[in-house]
């Protein structure tokens, strides 16, 4: 994201101060002439709450007031680098993605493999595939201590750390070494990105091609604000790290289990700089239900009361001013957990007591409020440029609430329950218990409606307006739970393990139809080294077991499976079928070669076709006509195609997306924009013919891969051919819903 | 489809059947009320050609609600002429129902019947025989034409659409005092949305034509009379300017809360704008003449315009709390939460209306018993009519008036004339007047209290004593 282009930037910061100046008269007012004196304690603690909320939104107002853009400079050449990848229990094949992607690393590099775990399978793996397999006797301080084991053990000016999740991209070190040419700088971070979108914090639109992330606000503008105030924070992976930095803090920070938070302040704190570099260049797993993501927030929020209390930046030397109220920032958030739980028990008590936190809940009080709420919510999604989400972001302070208050609790309790928990990288079997705050939050909300109801139903309460908007709070307060329960159950009863990449891949797949051997042409599609579906004009073949060639670039990849599930429907007069199919036998060295393609090539091209922010009401009121181009609707395509530019061979190709006016292919022949293209799309015995010219190409970052993604602008818009296909696609999608 | 269309039109008509159960449950929640007995007595002189004494005084038009109260009056009574209200109050119901869905669809339609019908006003105002609902319908109609209008497929209807607004506007003002308020805000809109030719032809002139041909004909039209008396009610009932905003929004909050959810509607806000400006002229006029009288009854008239906006407010609230929850459960549920919520508050608010008015039902029974036909009764507080019109069968040749009609005397030497057999003393409205003090000196060498009744309301007690000759 570039945010020195983005509009209306001086404007958001008016408005960030108007809001400011607003909620400040707000709270001035509501301290003293709206307290409640026969409920003094009941109002302070709303008024505190509602302090806090003002305060956090203060020191984010202040973190993100200029967020920076930077580009990554050229490559320190010649240096030497080592990848550290701690590891405790992670499944092997997740560490197995991780180190094909380490070993695809275009900077030269070595890979040290720090196995907390001490297991002979992580050992064989590593090395199989090349990398150090270091192990510790003694597994004292965590995360943090394996790094050190692993510090030990490196001699290199350069430290690349990634979570035993987390595949990088090959050109990771070239983008972020550039930044290394400033001798003051201590460390480079980028984004922590994640791949399995349908995972728990995920929310994603397929038709708006928008994704939403639970910490896509910190990543994709919190830290480039922080980066402005040279406040920028190493996240435990996806960073390089200079060796001499850390030495000068005595290696990575120990005493907090949230190591990352520590070691970035210390670092900080010795004059070293920070550099965030806000492109992805590493894919990791998202927690994938409400448990892991409860497990790896209660280690947030204690590391968080851990700094708090133990190294609280406030009190260190060494760091400026703007970089002690960055790190507040970041600190208090478990406080978060207290702030919502008032809100959340306030409305069900004023309905079951009828005591108001106020002296009266008037139209003066709503006069009051509703500017200041309002306002705020504005400022609020104005300054987070389209990252917010602020109903999504309330609707997951409702799922952690208790997680950040029980961590609390966890820090103040004996060491023993304070251990170091790995977040889990797979989905599993999980707990509805985790859900039980919400649940709770969601009865007693209704309960107390009810209640309240009855009594105004039955005469024995005349309270009729606290009544009504204290409802309308607990409904809301209903909603955010509900929201929370649904989605969290939904992926309780998701019965597959790994996320499948919904890359379009273009295939053959045979087999005996009993006169003989049939070949056919299909698409595959969502994607895993265990599993595909294919999608394919024609019925579903009857036999169980088939043959299947993948046309990757650079090489196809041939292998076999069994038809595990079949479906079949018409498409503008064809039939349509999608097989789900189990792949069985592949050799080690396909399967790897797959896994890499999965995790570089596929997952960069189906991330970049969502976008991760939305236009704020802002730009669009900024906007000009001529910024608005107009877009046909894009049907996601599974159609097999082949490509020539007249000068190259044919290649077989899929159609990632079309429209009546252009379509979206994935290719092994990259053309330049402007250039022009001829499309032969393979509709069961049917070939369309269609004849474009490229409008922009993307170039995949994978060298073994060689790939780009083309938009293509038909020569010819709106032509029966496309729509004919438009049609088709539609109809095929419905095989996928 | 057809099944969720059916569910659709079933629930509607429960919320019309909710309407006309609620009223007639307790149609006989209190005595005749003032109002409801002069517009009768008025409809009826009318309807039968005889001289009105009332007419002139009378603050709306004789020939709308009067009349139409005689002729349910004479058919059913007080009764009649409150089912006269009810069916009036359905069809604004309807109307409202009609504009949202031309507006914004049939399920926002049905939402904004309900946010009525579930109003505490709209359900009072369905059963007291006053003007109120005859003029809401006719807004509501105009309301409805408007939007026709503006949706007409052909120019023929679109001119028959918005003739037929201007006059049921027309009719609304001529019906009631206030609502000529509606006629420049009619205009701005039929001048921005169908131009300057077409306000002219269409509008302007259908208006002046009513109101010269109303004016010309119609018996008893407005007079320095009655814009004495409206001015002389907003001075008397002036209050504060903190209070009469308290008090004006005590009815309309919620109205307006849900409204303002409507303006952050994905695809209706600026509907939901422009509705909740349409529904401010009642509020401007009580807030800045600081006139309470009447407010709670006089809200009705912007609940018709609020009922949409909040409508396209609860939808969008169901949307916001659902939470992008793809199951539509969760989307009913929470509509139907707010419905509910609206509900019980409409309940508690008629519940209050009800009990607003003096119920003197202890006085009627007391002079039924002890009365006489021929008797005349002065009465100082609420006007005799009520009891000349609750007791008429009873006592036809009984004389029902003001106490002042019977001061004989000179100012130190006041005596009551020697015809008065009772004298009945009420206290107004929160006890804002005691109008019986004025006349202690002759309740007290003239007469003997017989009875001293209490008499319970929303608002607190009042007292209703009555007198008879020493």
């Amino acid at each position: 994201m570039d945010f020195r282009n983005l509009k209306g930037e001086r404007l958001r910061r008016v408005i960030a101060i108007l809001a400011v100046a607003v909620t400040s008269y707000y709270l001035y007012w509501r301290v003293t002439e709206t307290f409640n004196p026969n409920a003094l304690f009941f109002s302070w603690t709303l008024w505190c709450a509602e302090v806090f909320g003002f305060f956090t939104t203060l020191l984010f107002f202040f973190t993100v007031w200029k967020p920076t853009t930077r580009e990554a400079p050229e490559p320190l050449e010649g240096r030497t680098v080592d990848v550290l990848i701690p590891t405790i229990n992670e499944p092997v094949e997740v560490l197995r993605k991780t180190l094909l992607a380490c070993n695809d690393l275009k900077y030269p590099h070595r890979t040290l493999v720090l196995d907390d775990g001490s297991r002979d399978e992580i050992r064989e793996l590593s090395e199989e595939l090349g990398c150090i397999y270091l192990a510790r006797e003694k597994h004292g301080n965590a995360k943090a201590g394996n790094l050190n084991f692993g510090l030990e053990h490196s001699e290199a000016e350069f430290i690349a750390v990634f979570d035993a999740d987390h595949a990088p991209l090959p050109h990771f070190i070239d983008r972020l070494m550039g930044y290394f040419r400033d001798d003051e700088l201590g460390f480079a971070q980028a984004p922590q990105e994640f791949y399995n979108i349908d995972s728990f914090q995920h929310r994603v639109s397929p038709e708006k091609k928008y994704i939403w992330a639970e910490q896509g606000l910190f990543y994709y503008i919190i830290q480039p604000g922080r980066d402005h105030w040279n406040a920028a924070y190493f996240v435990g992976t996806c960073a390089i790290i200079r060796r001499k930095a850390l030495d000068d803090i005595d290696g990575f920070a120990t005493g907090s289990i949230t190591e990352d938070m520590m070691t970035s302040i210390r670092l900080q704190s010795e004059g070293w700089g920070s550099a965030y570099h806000n492109e992805p260049l590493a894919y990791g797993i998202a927690a994938e239900t409400i448990v892991p993501f409860h497990i790896q927030r209660r280690r947030w929020g204690l590391g968080g009361w851990q700094v708090f209390f133990k190294a609280n930046p406030f009190f260190i030397k060494g760091l400026s001013f703007p970089q002690r109220l960055c790190y507040l920032a970041s600190l208090i958030y478990p406080f978060e957990g207290f702030q919502k739980l008032i809100f959340y028990v306030t409305p069900p008590i004023i309905l079951f007591t009828g005591i108001l936190p106020m002296h009266a809940l008037d139209i003066k009080y709503l006069l009051h409020f509703i500017p200041y709420y309002a306002l705020s919510i504005y400022a609020f999604n104005e300054m987070g440029r389209g990252y917010g989400g602020n109903l999504l972001l309330e609707q997951f302070s409702m799922g952690k609430f208790l997680t950040y208050i029980s961590s609390l609790f966890a820090f103040l309790l004996p060491k023993r329950s304070r251990k170091f928990a790995v977040t889990p990288k797979v989905s599993g079997a999980s707990s509805g218990r985790y859900l039980t705050p919400q649940i709770l939050v969601v009865l007693a909300s209704i309960a107390a409606i009810v209640w309240a109801l009855a009594f105004l139903l039955l005469g024995e309460r005349s309270d009729e307006f606290i009544i009504a908007v204290n409802s309308l709070w607990a409904l809301y307060n209903t909603g955010l739970g509900i929201g929370i329960i649904l989605y969290a159950r939904k992926k309780f009863s998701q019965k597959r393990e790994n996320f499948r990449i919904p890359d379009n891949i273009p295939m053959f797949y045979r087999y005996e139809n009993g006169e003989g051997r049939e070949k056919r042409i299909a698409v595959a599609d969502n994607l895993t080294h265990e599993g595909i579906s294919i999608m394919t004009i024609g019925k579903a073949p009857s036999v169980r077991k088939i043959g299947l060639e993948l046309i990757l670039p650079g090489g196809n990849i041939e292998t076999e499976g069994y038809i595990t599930h079949s479906r079949t429907v018409k498409a503008n007069g064809h039939l349509a079928s999608r097989l789900g199919i189990k792949l069985n036998g592949m050799p080690r060295s396909r399967r790897d070669r797959l896994t890499r393609y999965l995790s570089s090539s596929s997952v960069s091209k189906f991330l970049g076709e969502f976008s991760t922010r939305y236009e704020t009401h802002l730009e669009r009121r900024l906007k000009k006509d001529e910024d608005l181009p107009e877009r046909a609707r894009r049907a996601r395509s599974w159609l097999p195609a082949v490509v020539t530019n007249g000068d190259s061979r044919p290649r077989y190709s899929s159609i990632q997306n079309v429209s009546e006016t252009g379509c979206m292919i994935a290719t092994e022949i990259p053309v330049e924009p402007g250039g022009p293209v001829k499309i032969r799309v393979i509709v069961g015995q049917d070939i369309v013919e269609l004849d474009g010219t490229v409008a922009r190409t993307i170039r995949l970052p994978v060298e073994d891969f060689p790939e780009a993604l083309m938009g293509i602008k038909f020569d010819e818009p709106e032509n029966e051919s496309a729509k004919y296909l438009v049609k088709i696609a539609d109809q095929i999608g419905e095989l996928v819903e | 489809m057809m099944r969720s269309s059916r569910i659709h039109y079933i629930l509607l008509a429960g919320v019309l059947a909710y309407g006309l159960v609620i009223s007639l449950v307790k149609i006989d929640y209190n005595s005749v009320f003032v109002d409801e007995a002069y517009h009768i007595v008025m409809g009826r002189q009318v309807a039968a050609g005889e001289y009105c004494p009332g007419c002139p005084a009378h603050t709306g038009s004789v020939m709308t609600w009067p009349l139409f109260a005689s002729y349910g009056d004479a058919y059913g009574g007080l009764y009649g002429a409150r089912i006269m209200n009810m069916i009036l109050g359905l069809a604004l119901t309807v109307c409202i129902y009609l504009a949202t869905r031309i507006l914004a669809g049939k399920d926002l339609g049905l939402l904004a019947a309900a946010i009525f019908m579930f109003s505490g006003q709209a359900l009072y105002l369905m059963k007291l025989a006053t003007y109120d609902m005859t003029a809401a319908l006719f807004l509501g109609g105009a309301f409805l034409m408007t939007v026709a209008a503006h949706k007409a497929d052909s120019p023929a209807y679109e001119a028959a659409a918005l003739v037929t607004a201007t006059i049921l506007l027309s009719l609304a003002a001529i019906t009631k005092y206030l609502l000529p308020a509606f006629i420049p805000v009619f205009f701005i809109y039929v001048i921005l949305r169908h131009g300057m030719l077409k306000t002219l032809f269409f509008a302007l002139a259908p208006l002046t034509v009513f109101m010269t041909m109303f004016f010309w004909f119609s018996p008893y039209p407005p007079n320095p009379q009655v814009i004495y008396q409206i001015e002389n009610a907003r001075e008397v009932s002036s209050l504060p300017f903190a209070t009469i905003f308290d008090w004006t929004f005590r009815w309309l909050s919620l109205a307006y809360l849900l409204a303002a959810f409507g303006l952050f509607h994905e695809k209706y806000r600026r509907l939901a704008a422009l509705l909740i400006l349409v529904s401010t002229p009642i509020l401007l006029i009580h807030i800045i003449t600081r006139a309470e009288t009447s407010v709670n009854k006089n809200v009705v008239f912007a609940i018709i315009f609020l009922a949409p906006a909040g409508a396209m407010g609860i939808d969008h609230i169901a949307h916001l709390f659902s939470m992008r929850e793809t199951n539509r459960a969760v989307k009913v549920f929470f509509t139907v939460s707010v419905i509910a919520i609206v509900w019980v508050y409409g309940i508690n608010n008629l519940r209050w209306l009800e009990k607003q008015h003096p119920d003197v039902t202890p006085v009627i029974e007391y002079l039924s018993r002890n009365g006489f036909d021929g008797m005349t009764v002065a009465t100082n507080g609420w006007d005799g009519v009520m009891y000349e019109y609750a007791l008429e069968e009873q006592y036809p040749d009984a004389r029902f008036d003001h106490i002042t009609w019977f001061i004989r005397g000179d100012e130190n030497d006041r005596r009551l004339d020697e015809r008065v057999d009772f004298i009945i003393c009420e206290d107004d409205y929160y006890g804002k007047q005691y109008p019986s003090e004025r006349f202690r000196d002759i309740l007290d060498s003239d007469c003997r209290l017989l009875e001293d009744f209490t008499i319970e309301h929303s608002w607190g007690e009042t007292h209703a004593l009555v007198f008879g000759r020493r």
